[in-house]
């Protein structure tokens, strides 16, 4: 069941992800969390790097990463660790881009996208070697 | 959800977040102020690691980073500024300034000490 809050949330991030990339968006990006990856929360890339650290995420090791987004930072954890990934997501636009996203940092064949909320994750038990969220839990 | 997420996990697998919540010990005023400033979901009862170690986790560590999410919250709100213009072109001038806004109230809150951010984690039981 999703709540009146997160499906404002999710209409939010819809908008959000229509909008184009422009260069000031990415200068922005760029000034704030360290990298280009779409990311508009609080996560910068040294964040990111420390939460794989922690996680000990290399090859052979699925993660999950819940409310992905455009697929920050689970993408980029695959490219950086060679963990493999499943982005999990409401809204389908984020999704789309996290796809194309993929495909360009070369860990298509690693990463896979799932239109899902939190609450209701299609999976079977233990499936993943490690689970990842930013700023979804507050 | 961290129950959830938990019973995905295979033994032994770990899960790792960062959260913005509340700091601790903070009166029901306070507690409601700081609510109001942070993202939409802020309203957990309890401290991050202590929820994780209610949903059954082990290993819990906790680390403060509201430093960082204090630099990068007013990063944000200055690199917008830089870049006002182009930003108004994407967005619209009222869009701009109601997300400049929300930016400036949640750091209020940061710097009044009512909201923290962590990075929480755990592993599943093996």
């Amino acid at each position: 069941m999703v709540t009146r809050a997160e499906r404002e949330a999710s209409e939010r991030f819809v908008q959000r992800y229509r909008e184009s990339r422009v260069d000031a968006v990415r200068a922005v990006e760029q000034a704030v969390i360290g990298g280009d990856w779409g990311a508009n929360g609080y996560t910068t890339v040294a964040q990111a790097d420390r939460l794989g650290s922690l996680l000990e995420l290399g090859p052979g090791v699925v993660v999950l990463d819940v409310g992905a987004g455009r697929g920050w930072p689970g993408l980029y954890l695959a490219a950086t660790t060679g963990c493999s990934v499943v982005s999990a997501d409401v809204p389908v636009e984020g999704l789309r881009l996290a796809r194309a996203r993929a495909a360009d940092a070369g860990v298509a064949d690693r990463s896979w996208s799932v239109n899902a909320s939190a609450r209701t994750l299609p999976f079977r038990a233990a499936a993943f070697g490690a689970v990842i969220h930013t700023d979804v839990l507050c | 959800m961290l129950r959830a997420f938990r019973l995905l996990l295979r033994p032994g697998g770990r899960t790792g977040f960062y959260t913005i919540h509340t700091s601790p010990g903070l009166d029901e005023r306070l507690r409601q102020r700081a609510h109001r400033s942070g993202p939409w979901a802020v309203a957990a009862a309890h401290q991050p690691g202590e929820l994780l170690r209610r949903a059954g986790y082990v290993d819990v560590a906790e680390f403060d980073v509201t430093d960082e999410f204090r630099t990068t919250a007013r990063l944000w709100i200055e690199q917008w500024d830089t870049h006002r213009d182009a930003l108004i072109e994407l967005h619209g001038e009222a869009d701009f300034a109601s997300r400049q806004a929300l930016r400036r109230t949640e750091l209020q809150a940061i710097e009044e000490g009512l909201l923290c951010r962590s990075l929480v984690v755990g592993r599943r039981p093996g």
